[in-house]
């Protein structure tokens, strides 16, 4: 008697307990899940394939990660091949019909998006490892992801009508609370303008050209080719010479030449994540931008 | 206005943007056309026990080059033509779908999905020297047949992949000593291969791998391959470009089934260490051991050749100035265990690997 008790219990909670979410989201990026879930609200659960302190250049293509999207109903891409590396193993060997290239589950999350840096002319790798569709890093412009969440509400709605109003209405106020935000970094970042920093891959491009900053060069001589002791010296005299004082890297990049650089040049070096998990205070798209611009603020003011 | 203005003017106006346009626009289109790849390898021995001429400096290795695209909503077709110094071969072409849900399908000549080092092409061997126990087995490179096969994803909790295999009636040839060619219809040459993957944590996974490749040789003996693989693999995901290390080892058995009468042909194992310490740097060390080796491993038939129970060190450096070239530096040091006077082969080996053009990631 107790057994069937606790059996009608057991599928009273079952009953009682929320349903699933209407849409199973995987994302390549967290930035991108940080937008869907926002985009999807209580209808979606995304989830991220790389860890915001992972090089998304090179995640390695795990076969659990095919397993984690294997009944995802929807994969975001950030596109223009900066997933090049290991998405085309992922995809087909999750078996997933609905998110293979093509289908209306796959979503290059570019599309839209003002690329920046797109190669004219002949693209040679002599040039290191060259993004042939532009800069990917797009993610680093606030702007670019208000455009990201009209594009995924756009998405959703078709794939779960049901919900389109929600996911309208959350991605109305994902672009206001951006809104709102960007115009306080804008502040926080204005007395900087036009000061010229250094990072180690040109990751950062998005964010410098929307907080008038200045690129002054880069940790890595090209694109993928890990910097020589010359070059490091070569690029510190220069930086020494134009008074530039700041040197930026991510979780994943070499934290000592980053180091070695800024301390020839007598600045300094600060490590700031570009992707949603690259650090802990960087736990969703408003608060890694706020850490950045904290950062940043901080140390081109020094340290004040 | 005179009649050769006019009919100047008539030109510049009419005929001069035809001329123009048919020189730019085309009814053939290049925009679908299939990524292209290039891989090179060039290789420079060693070796005191190697006498005949060209058997020791430089040579070319092989070249191979890599077209794919999507056929249609449906597949993708992939080949692979490689080429040496003497010959050119289409040593894969094959379509697959990965429109049924939980299973890949591929149909085409392929590598079969036996074991862990037979499915790599030769540009991504850890050591440049294949396992001895592969050419006493599925063959240096794999066995590259005819064929379908289908890997299901099982629904387990883990990454558990099973792969069902048939292909076509083969005879052995200097690729595999592999005889499944029975003309019998019942003979349908087949593979079981399961895969499983665990996650140890976030950085390191361990594959758990067996294989059975089966069929019927003309002599109506049932010939079999079986074989059994792990591998420990670490990428620091901090550092995934950087840093991390491989661990791995394989069984391989030959055997024959004459009615009742069981006979192990060939059997041997190899186990491996591959550290990576840099950006661009690897070095790897392996040690194995083949047990009734038939094949010459020396690659040079009128020297001495190495058969029976053989034993092989190898250790290599790699420098990769970017993802797209190689420098492989390596040393190995074979002998026979076979009771009489050992014998020995002794090379150090230069490998030069490039790749241009698309290439699509290796499985990890």
């Amino acid at each position: 008697m107790r057994t069937l008790k606790n059996s009608i219990l057991l599928i009273l909670v079952a009953l009682a307990t929320p349903a699933f979410a209407d849409l199973k989201v995987a994302t390549s990026l967290g930035d991108l899940a940080s937008i869907a879930q926002a985009v999807g609200g209580k209808h979606v659960t995304a989830i991220s394939l790389c860890k915001g302190y992972e090089d998304p250049h090179f995640v390695p293509a795990k076969p659990s990660l095919m397993k984690a999207i294997q009944n995802a109903d929807v994969f975001v891409s950030v596109g223009l091949e900066l997933d090049g590396g290991w998405l085309p193993l992922v995809i087909p060997g999750s078996r997933n019909p609905k998110i293979q290239v093509g289908q209306p589950g796959f979503v290059d999350a570019s599309e839209g998006v003002n690329v920046l840096e797109k190669p004219t002319g002949t693209v040679s790798r002599a040039e290191g490892d060259v993004h042939p569709l532009g800069n990917p890093h797009y993610y680093t412009d606030p702007k670019n992801l208000e455009i990201v969440a009209d594009h995924l509400a756009r998405i959703f709605s078709d794939l779960d009508p049901a919900n389109a109003a929600d996911y309208g209405a959350n991605a109305k106020e994902f672009n206001a609370h951006m809104e709102k935000a960007l115009a306080g970094w804008k502040k926080q970042m204005k007395p900087f303008a036009g000061t010229p920093i250094v990072t180690f891959h040109r990751n950062f491009d998005y964010f410098i050209d929307r907080f008038n900053l200045k690129l002054f060069g880069t940790v890595e001589p090209k694109p993928g080719i890990p910097p020589n002791p010359r070059y490091l010296s070569e690029t510190a005299q220069a930086m020494e010479k134009a008074g530039v004082k700041l040197v930026i890297y991510q979780p994943y990049y070499d934290a000592d030449a980053s180091k070695e650089l800024a301390k020839k040049a007598e600045g300094v070096s600060v490590e700031v994540p570009t992707e949603v998990g690259g650090m802990p205070e960087a736990k969703d798209v408003f608060s890694k931008f706020d850490f950045i611009v904290g950062t940043l603020a901080k140390n081109l003011s020094g340290g004040k | 206005m005179s009649y050769r203005i006019k009919l100047f003017a008539f030109i510049w106006v009419f005929l001069i943007p035809i001329v123009t346009n048919a020189q730019t626009r085309s009814i053939i289109s290049n925009l679908a056309n299939p990524a292209i790849g290039m891989s090179a390898l060039f290789l420079g021995q060693a070796a005191p026990n190697l006498s005949l001429p060209g058997s020791t400096g430089p040579s070319f290795q092989e070249a191979e080059i890599s077209v794919i695209s999507t056929v249609d909503p449906l597949w993708t077709l992939a080949g692979n033509f490689t080429f040496d110094a003497g010959s050119g071969v289409a040593e894969e072409a094959y379509a697959t779908t990965d429109s049924v849900p939980g299973i890949q399908f591929k149909v085409g000549e392929f590598r079969a999905a036996f074991g862990k080092h037979g499915i790599l092409h030769t540009h991504a061997f850890p050591f440049i020297q294949a396992p001895i126990i592969m050419s006493n087995s599925i063959g240096e490179e794999g066995f590259k047949n005819a064929g379908l096969e289908a890997a299901w994803m099982t629904p387990l909790p883990w990454y558990c992949e099973l792969t069902l295999g048939g292909y076509h009636q083969i005879e052995a040839d200097p690729d595999h000593p592999l005889n499944f060619n029975a003309a019998a219809m019942n003979n349908i040459p087949y593979l079981i291969h399961l895969k499983n993957l665990f996650d140890l944590d976030e950085n390191t996974t361990m594959e758990l791998g067996g294989s059975d490749l089966t069929g019927y040789g003309y002599d109506g003996v049932h010939h079999a391959v079986y074989g059994g693989d792990i591998t420990i693999r670490n990428v620091p995901l901090r550092q995934s470009n950087q840093h991390g290390w491989i661990l791995q080892g394989e069984y391989i058995k030959k055997v024959s089934y004459n009615n009742s009468l069981y006979d192990q042909e060939a059997d041997g194992w190899y186990a491996s260490f591959q550290y990576r310490w840099g950006q661009e740097w690897w070095s790897g060390v392996r040690v194995e051991e083949a047990f009734n080796s038939f094949s010459d491993i020396t690659d040079n038939p009128t020297d001495t050749s190495l058969s029976g129970h053989v034993q092989r060190a190898s250790v290599n450096v790699a420098w990769l100035p970017s993802e797209f070239s190689e420098m492989k530096l390596e040393y190995g040091l074979a002998q026979t265990a076979n009771g009489g006077p050992a014998q020995y082969d002794n090379r150090v080996m230069l490998q030069f690997n490039y790749i241009i053009g698309f290439h699509p990631p290796h499985a990890y």
